[in-house]
């Protein structure tokens, strides 16, 4: 199947904009008071990158926006370990060290690519992901391996794709260690949410983003415009 | 649970706005290594725009003169 590249950019802005929240809700809960300020930099920056990925949809030919997420969460195209809350500081490591460098190794696919509109302005984000990458990795090598890192390479590689042998290698590289070994059910994947587990985002989370939304393009619900405005 | 790091070392933080502005000393980080320094240096001390900043470990800075031996 030919990839769309609106698709492709979508599902990187949908997860980077779930990854920044899930960086957000660990701001006073990390291990230490600096991994605390670092994980609400992260966030902001995650959720800047979404924004800038959002806004090159439009150049990029039809939307691929549909209707549904307003109402369905499954049809945001995030990696299922965005889904939940994490529960444990392994599982932000897990995706700051590889699913945020797994997002920036396609972030330079895109930046040495031809679409001039991505090579322009999604340059600036790769100095910004140089600190995740420092922290992530960093971490990573104090606590070592674990099942949230397992989970979490694999699910950078199913994001990858069946044809992202390149960018696996990369990740690789950029972590200085060898790619887990992986069973993959390519027959399973989803190639618009570039996954092959079924699920969406918490619920919560989902109504949180539709709120967020309405309110960023101005839309005022009828329960909204009946309340008495606030002295 | 304590909020620090096991092993920490001390580091020394530098920025300055503009290349005709000399280095000065914006603050302190403790971190495991000189990696995660950079990463909480950068953003703890966001306050600005800096066109650099750099970490210096505290263990390599040589004192010359201390205040009240001058």
């Amino acid at each position: 199947m030919a990839e769309s590249v609106s698709d492709l950019v979508l599902s990187l802005a949908d997860c980077k904009q779930l990854l920044g929240l899930r960086y957000a809700e660990w701001c006073s809960a990390t291990p230490t008071l600096e991994a605390d300020i670092a994980a609400a930099a992260m966030g902001l920056d995650d959720l800047g990158h979404s924004r800038v990925l959002a806004g090159c949809l439009t150049e990029l030919g039809p939307d691929p926006r549909g209707a549904e997420r307003e109402t369905d969460p499954a049809a945001y195209r995030n990696v299922a370990f965005l889904d939940d809350t994490w529960t444990e500081w392994d599982q932000f490591v897990a995706a700051n060290a590889i699913l945020d460098t797994a997002f920036t190794v396609m972030l330079e696919a895109l930046v040495e690519g031809e679409v001039e509109v991505l090579r322009t302005r999604l340059r600036k984000m790769l100095g910004e992901e140089r600190y995740h990458f420092l922290h992530g990795r960093s971490w990573l090598n104090e606590l070592g391996s674990s099942a949230a890192t397992a989970r979490a390479w694999q699910e950078a590689v199913e994001w990858f794709g069946p044809d992202g042998g390149k960018h696996r290698k990369r990740l690789a590289e950029k972590l200085e260690r060898p790619e887990p070994k992986l069973e993959i059910d390519w027959s399973k994947w989803d190639p618009l949410r570039r996954r092959t587990r079924p699920g969406a985002i918490d619920r919560p989370t989902f109504d949180m983003l539709r709120g967020l939304e309405e309110r960023r393009y101005g839309v005022v619900r009828a329960s909204d415009a009946e309340a008495p405005a606030r002295g | 649970m304590t909020r620090v790091h096991k092993n920490v070392r001390e580091y020394d933080v530098f920025a300055r706005k503009a290349r005709v502005d000399p280095l000065r000393h914006v603050g302190r980080v403790v971190a495991p290594d000189d990696d995660i320094a950079q990463a909480y240096a950068r953003a703890t001390y966001d306050e600005e725009r800096w066109v650099e900043m750099v970490i210096v470990p505290r263990a390599a800075v040589i004192t010359v003169t201390a205040p009240g031996e001058e």
